[in-house]
């Protein structure tokens, strides 16, 4: 199962630091995520689209893709919007 | 003309006695002020005869046209000189509230000649300069000095140099209102080869602006901006820079252990989120700035300013540390002492290595957190182990008989950032006209947090011409004088206007943008008739053929020859470096 | 050679440009600065459907094959990569920017988004509007003190770091354009929202 790394202020906000969420892909993981913290909600997401500048990397990597597969194991961390503006 | 303060003061320590005479104000319009009219004073102060530690050179402090106007981080000020411990051109700029009132003093530019026959401190009350003996606070840190003058943040301000600097360590930093630094390339040995202790201001001359609409419009507009950027508004007041301790180790760019590897396993226990959870008093910041980035930290044994992430990382991930409050103990140590805390971490750091490989014998090693304070002490007064380590890396390395060791550009330590993971970074490193640094065009922004955009920082073609404008920008910034967090919120556009608006000249972007370059070939120039060549222009072996094993930077070195190739033809340099006669024509740098 | 990535960059933004209705099948141009380089469009490509060749790469200042087959637009691009800071370039011919150029000699945004980003448009006006020596030194004049502008008649340039910079301030602008076009048939009074907005002018 992916994990989620959450950083910054979403820890507070979240009330965890990690959390496993199965799913396949990105787009998944992410609707999973919320829907299981409600409180991220409104950190990650704004009108339905992914805020912009919110950092996510699978392994280390950035994406900005939301289709990209997951598989076994990899770790996705996100950090709230600490740019842009 | 309004802006500018028109005043230079030229003080002679050796004679004990000094001038004032007008500011060249074309000279002011082309350079503007802070590191640009710092570099084009000291061109023709401090030529390629002069030690660095010699009565010859000078300390060229600046502020800027936009400095105590109340623009957002109009706090800033710079200090220019020829550097102890890179022999380059050296600008190093601080904030907190020196800067502010440095300017109503009246001058421009305060720059310090000769040597004083026994310490003194001086005091510059608008007219009256005043040398005092400084007997008394000679061997004083500064902490201890910063009180007994006087300090009170929106009054008097105290900017002096500790014993590191008083024992003439290349590492020494100038420090101002107590905890504030310039601290990058050794100033504070300079000042303390200059017997000069200290200097007080106090001014009262308000500074005036041109255009009162328009600079009210770009404060509310700038203001907006930075509470809109989630940068600005909520992680650095929040965590500080600090914050970004996870995020680089999560993306494999952050440098372990003197550079072996690009990942700490010990990050969480240094990042901002612990920081913050744990040892965080408050936050506060500099004079008219809204983003309180500084830290102010407790641990059992001290209470203070900072650590910033580059002090954090550098006694921290770079020295295989683990432990924040020992960490914070070190930094504040080496605010009280003088000292630059990347180099002295970095140093540290290589000095461990070199003892663990029996290069060196000392007990240094690896996470050994219990030895940092009694390093840094051993440094700033050049004892024991200390006296070999006092002076940099490089020099330290190369001792010991492997230079390559010293993870430096040009003598000047890198800071948290490994280039293995960020590739513009590692083009910026080695072409940095103060060597190894990441202020002079932090590819942070573009190739981490997507500021303003993301690009791929594995990428290497095209990436010089984003090092090329960040340079360029960050120098015009540096010479306006403003903070670089303004940029993460507001870009270069809104700058030209405030100058223009402060001073009634007009600047329009492509002017401001120019001024960094102009500011940047000149630096250049310096450095070339100091005779660094193209093959300054490197890095060490280790981040040109070692890749990392393992995490998400696995396999990549620097691919710094196609950049390097790319980035002298972006800036039209010859292929050794050289900047070409039409360029330096076109930037009005031709007579030099 | 040119990095595949950079190929992906043009393809994208190319693409999104001709579906967002910006451009018509064969106009517009995209380009970024290499150095003393530039990679820009071939001559007679289609944004929209950009394959790797049909991206060149040409000197800045200097004339070389590359020349042959670049745009003819190349002149503008030189002038603005060598007079301004830009490393990006999107022209384009959003059609209500474009509509509003015909009458204004500055376009101030009136919604949120663009008047936050953008602030002011300066229109420039050049009587032939096509690749002319004049035309560029216009442009890229204009361009040094404002990220977009409008040639009249023409379209926009805008700059930034990255094209997908550039291309963010051409949709901001032509939907800042729309809004302002809905209404005037709206026509109903205006109510000042935003502080201090008699100044956005004066940008």
């Amino acid at each position: 199962m992916p994990i989620v790394k959450l950083y910054a202020n979403l820890r507070r906000v979240a009330g965890v630091q990690e959390i496993s969420v199965p799913a396949a892909s990105l787009k998944t993981l992410l609707s999973a995520l919320v829907t299981e913290i409600p409180a991220l909600e409104s950190h990650l997401f704004e009108d339905g689209q992914l805020r912009r500048y919110v950092i996510i990397t699978i392994n280390g990597h950035h994406v900005t893709v939301l289709d990209t597969e997951l598989a076994e194991g990899d770790q996705i961390a996100i950090f709230p919007p600490i740019a842009g503006g | 003309m309004t802006g500018w303060a028109e005043k230079i003061l030229d003080i002679d320590l050796t004679a004990q006695s000094y001038t004032t005479y007008p500011l060249d104000m074309e000279m002011a319009r082309q350079f503007v002020g802070g590191r640009g009219l710092g570099a084009r004073l000291l061109w023709d102060l401090v030529g390629p005869d002069i030690d660095p530690l010699a009565p010859e050179n000078v300390l060229i402090f600046t502020n800027g046209p936009l400095t105590g106007t109340g623009y957002q981080t109009s706090n800033r000020f710079s200090v220019s000189t020829k550097s102890p411990l890179t022999g380059t051109i050296l600008d190093a700029n601080s904030g907190g509230f020196w800067g502010m009132q440095f300017k109503k003093t009246g001058y421009a530019v305060l720059i310090v000649r000769g040597k004083a026959a026994r310490p003194v401190w001086i005091e510059i009350k608008n007219n009256s300069v005043a040398f005092h003996d400084a007997g008394e606070l000679w061997g004083l840190r500064v902490f201890a000095v910063t009180e007994r003058l006087g300090q009170s943040n929106n009054q008097r301000n105290v900017l002096c140099i500790g014993p590191a600097g008083e024992n003439l360590s290349r590492m020494a930093a100038i420090m101002n209102d107590r905890e504030r630094a310039l601290a990058r390339g050794g100033p504070g040995a300079v000042m303390g080869s200059k017997n000069l202790k200290a200097i007080v201001v106090e001014g009262s001359e308000r500074p005036q602006i041109e255009d009162k609409d328009l600079f009210k419009f770009m404060l509310y507009e700038t203001r907006k901006l930075l509470a809109a950027s989630p940068l600005t508004s909520q992680a650095l007041p929040e965590f500080g820079t600090v914050v970004l301790m996870n995020i680089m180790n999560n993306i494999g760019a952050l440098a372990t252990r003197n550079h072996q590897q690009t990942q700490f396993e010990g990050a969480e226990a240094i990042s901002g989120e612990e920081l913050t959870e744990k040892y965080l008093v408050k936050n506060a910041s500099c004079w008219a700035c809204p983003i309180g980035c500084t830290r102010i930290s407790k641990t059992d044994k001290v209470e203070g300013e900072g650590p910033e992430f580059e002090s954090t990382w550098a006694f921290g991930a770079q020295c295989g540390i683990d432990d924040l409050p020992a960490i914070i103990e070190a930094n504040t140590l080496c605010n009280d002492l003088g000292l630059d805390t990347i180099s002295a971490g970095s140093t540290i750091a290589c000095a461990m290595e070199l003892s663990e490989s029996k290069y060196m014998d000392s007990d240094l090693r690896f996470g050994r957190a219990d030895l940092l304070a009694p390093t840094l002490e051993a440094m700033a007064y050049r004892r024991d182990v200390g006296a070999d380590l006092a002076d940099g890396s490089l020099r330290l390395a190369t001792k010991y008989g492997h230079a390559e060791l010293s993870m430096s550009a040009k003598g000047l330590e890198f800071p948290a950032y490994d280039p293995r993971g960020m590739q513009g970074q590692g083009l910026l490193y080695a072409t940095s006209n103060r060597g190894g640094c990441h202020m002079r065009g932090n590819m942070v922004g573009p190739e981490v947090l997507g500021l303003p955009k993301l690009i791929d920082r594995f990428q290497v073609q095209g990436k010089s011409s984003f090092v090329i404008l960040h340079q360029n920008s960050s120098a015009a910034i540096d010479s306006l004088v403003l903070c670089k967090f303004t940029n993460m919120g507001v870009a270069d556009e809104y700058f030209a206007r405030v100058l223009s608006a402060v001073t009634g000249v007009q600047y329009d972007t492509g002017d401001m943008i120019k001024v960094g370059e102009r500011v940047w070939n000149l630096e250049r120039l310096y450095n070339l008739r100091e005779g660094f060549t193209r093959k300054d222009d490197t890095l060490p072996p280790r981040l040109l053929n070692d890749a990392p094993t393992e995490g998400p930077s696995k396999g990549w070195v620097v691919q710094l020859e196609p950049m390097l190739k790319e980035y002298y033809r972006g800036r039209s340099w010859d292929e050794n470096g050289v900047p070409k006669a039409a360029k330096l024509a076109a930037l009005g740098l031709a007579g030099l | 050679m040119i990095d595949p990535r950079i190929c992906e960059m043009f393809r994208e933004i190319g693409r999104d440009l001709f579906t967002s209705g910006m451009i018509s099948s064969h106009g517009g141009n995209l380009s970024i600065r290499l150095g003393d380089h530039l990679i820009i469009k071939r001559r007679g490509a289609m944004l929209g459907q950009l394959k790797p060749h049909d991206l060149i790469e040409t000197g800045i200042e200097k004339n070389d094959s590359g020349v042959a087959l670049a745009s003819t637009e190349l002149l503008v691009h030189r002038a603005i990569y060598l007079s301004t800071p830009a490393l990006a370039i999107c022209h384009c011919h959003p059609r209500t920017a474009i509509a509003f150029s015909l009458s204004r000699d500055e376009l101030v945004p009136i919604d949120n988004e663009a008047s936050y980003l953008l602030k002011k448009v300066p229109v420039v006006t050049e009587e032939f509007a096509s690749g002319t020596p004049q035309m560029a030194n216009k442009v890229a004049n204009a361009l040094k003190n404002y990220k977009i502008i409008m040639l009249r008649g023409h379209g926009s340039f805008a700059t930034g770091q990255t094209l997908d910079e550039a291309f963010h301030w051409s949709s901001t602008l032509e939907e800042s354009c729309q809004i302002e076009l809905a209404t005037k048939i709206i026509n109903e009074p205006f109510i000042e929202y935003r502080g201090m907005s008699e100044s956005y002018g004066k940008f």
